[in-house]
């Protein structure tokens, strides 16, 4: 992993972004801006607009103020293609009953690269390939994307950004429906990439140990940012997600050398019982 | 594995040659495979069977190979498109917008044959298409659900108005309409196969050299975008596409149905669609199918011919039932 350097420009800089929706505000002025080789995480309860505002960033959406730049270049001035080269985007959905195998949906991160009528040589055949086999999904190669579990999905298409070749991978809720073991799993395996990586989040712990930054929204509003100690407090969990909860040092913080804090949970406050402190 | 790819594409194009040439020596007229081979190796035209092989059955046969790739490929380029494993060259309303046009025709100059009649009929496609892309191409998100329902309203819409005008009008005229939305290769020519071979052929190489972005849809419209794909220009690009290759085959031979919704479904249990080879293979299973269908209407009934579209549904959703049935069992 190379360390985030201070003076280099950012990756990709959101300024004043704001968007709405038949004159609802579903974005407000959001600022923020990513350096290369960092993984941020995105987080925020159910409705902050987490994936509208992945979905500004991967220009889905266009917001009706603010800009996004990625790489010092305002991203709705980049062609489609040339965008898509330097970015590359998980999500949740997936193809069904259409009987595509493994290896068509990972080749499909060469749609970028090629050009009308162009065959897929012998080398991005190997480029596919390898990007299977990092993933380790090889023994799966020629399976039904839609007999692959959920955890086997992801890292399918996390292999199809690997052939996209980005340099920004976003992922909305990667880890959302997979068992523990997936989660981490998916998420080292991100990690791995040395990309730099915006990941949107529902598991506060899994976010707190694997982020370098965070970003924390709120209706629509960015209402924190910086590393997972300045971020994870018990006062923004109470504000933002509503819990009450105790932050403490992760055991592992230590062997690993960097402050990982851990949310543990109270229950039954609610109802009007306090059992915690 | 592309090589197996490829000696399926080369199997599939020597069946479907095979078959063009075996089709050509079936019909009422007796003939034999050396009458086929004279015929076409111009070894003189001079007997009265190897003219009818080359004026009549050769561009029957090969129309119907047209129609039978260009619908099957319509189908799989609108399944793909609107990610709808139901959608089918006519569920957009090509068919009665053809329909419509015929009953227009026939009502107006009581005639109920000839060019003209193709020609009414592919206004009437023509004109519903425009409705379709208008409709589709005001819309923004929710572009596959607006494009589905609006394709089925527009379908009843001619439909009605084709009932109305036939209930107006004479039994004459509701003969020919119901021929007409029966199929048929009868009027096959080598004059005016051009069109069709021309139309199917260039959408065809289009469809192909986009193949990638049409996989890309397959794994929905954000995923395509990430992947650089102009989402709703492209799909409405493919409509247009598609809606050609149906009008111009339903205003040559009418309507054949159950062929565009089933070939890409049949070559998707065999090929995966994401290879290159799946546009081809569809292309040739579907033409090969076709040239046994008209076959199959030529020499079923003796000094008869059977509607195209009757054969097509019936052979098409037995089989397919089968498929479905055995394909269960085995998973």
């Amino acid at each position: 992993m190379h360390t985030p350097d201070a003076t280099a420009p950012p990756l990709l800089k959101v300024t004043n972004l704001s968007w709405s929706v038949a004159s609802t505000a579903i974005l407000q002025d959001i600022d923020f801006a990513i350096k290369a080789g960092q993984f941020i995480g995105l987080l925020g309860p159910n409705g902050a607009g987490k994936s509208s505002l992945l979905r500004c960033l991967y220009r889905y959406s266009k917001p009706q103020s603010g800009e996004v730049q990625f790489a010092g270049r305002n991203i709705w001035q980049l062609s489609a293609d040339d965008y898509a080269k330097q970015v590359a985007v998980v999500l949740q959905e997936a193809p069904s009953q259409f009987n595509l195998s493994v290896y068509d949906v990972v080749s499909l991160g060469l749609t970028p690269h090629k050009s009308l009528f162009s065959a897929t040589t012998k080398a991005d055949q190997q480029v596919v390939l390898q990007a299977i086999e990092q993933v380790g999904l090889s023994h799966h190669l020629t399976q039904n994307f839609d007999s692959l579990s959920g955890g086997e999905k992801q890292r399918a298409l996390i292999a199809r950004s690997i052939v996209q070749g980005p340099k920004l991978l976003i992922m909305d809720e990667p880890t959302s429906h997979l068992d523990i073991k997936y989660q981490i799993q998916l998420m080292e395996l991100a990690k791995s990439l040395n990309l730099t990586i915006l990941a949107s989040f529902h598991d506060l712990n899994l976010a707190a140990s694997m982020c370098d930054q965070l970003l924390v929204l709120k209706q629509g509003q960015l209402v924190a940012s910086g590393t997972p100690e300045q971020v994870i407090t018990e006062k923004m969990l109470s504000d933002v997600f509503g819990v009450c909860a105790e932050v403490s040092q992760h055991p592992q913080s230590q062997q690993l050398q960097k402050a990982i804090p851990r949310i543990t949970y109270f229950y039954g406050y609610q109802a009007g019982v306090n059992n915690g402190k | 594995m592309a090589s197996k790819h490829t000696l399926a594409v080369i199997a599939a194009l020597i069946i479907a040659v095979v078959s063009i040439f075996v089709a050509l020596s079936f019909g009422a007229a007796p003939s034999k495979f050396i009458d086929v081979y004279h015929s076409i190796s111009g070894q003189g035209h001079d007997s009265f069977i190897e003219r009818i092989i080359w004026q009549l059955r050769m561009p029957r046969t090969l129309l119907a190979f047209l129609a039978g790739s260009g619908l099957a490929i319509a189908g799989l380029i609108l399944q793909t498109v609107t990610r709808n494993p139901l959608a089918d060259p006519y569920l957009f309303g090509i068919s009665s917008g053809a329909s419509f046009g015929v009953v227009c025709f026939i009502t107006i100059t009581g005639v109920s044959a000839g060019i003209t009649m193709s020609a009414a009929a592919f206004v009437g496609s023509l004109v519903t298409m425009l409705l379709l892309v208008f409709i589709a191409g005001r819309t923004g998100r929710g572009q596959v659900e607006t494009m589905l329902l609006a394709g089925v309203a527009l379908s009843f819409l001619f439909s009605a108005f084709t009932s109305l005008l036939l209930y107006f009008s004479d039994p004459q005229a509701i003969t020919a309409i119901l021929f007409w939305t029966l199929g048929s290769f009868a009027r096959a020519q080598w004059t005016t196969l051009w069109l069709p071979a021309l139309v199917i052929l260039s959408c065809t190489a289009v469809m192909m050299g986009f193949r990638r972005q049409l996989n890309a849809m397959l794994l929905g419209d954000e995923s395509a975008v990430t992947l650089g794909i102009p989402v709703q220009r492209f799909r409405l690009l493919m409509l247009i596409l598609s809606s050609l290759i149906t009008a111009v085959l339903v205003a040559m031979c009418g309507g054949i149905g159950f062929v565009g919704l089933m070939i890409p479904h049949i070559v998707r249990f065999f090929v995966s669609q994401g290879t290159p080879s799946g546009l081809m293979m569809t292309a040739l299973v579907g033409g090969t199918f076709m040239v046994w269908v008209d076959v199959l209407s030529r020499i079923l009934l003796a000094n008869q011919e059977l509607p195209i579209g009757v054969i097509t549904s019936a052979i098409g959703s037995v089989f397919f039932l089968s498929l479905l049935y055995f394909r269960k069992r085995e998973s």
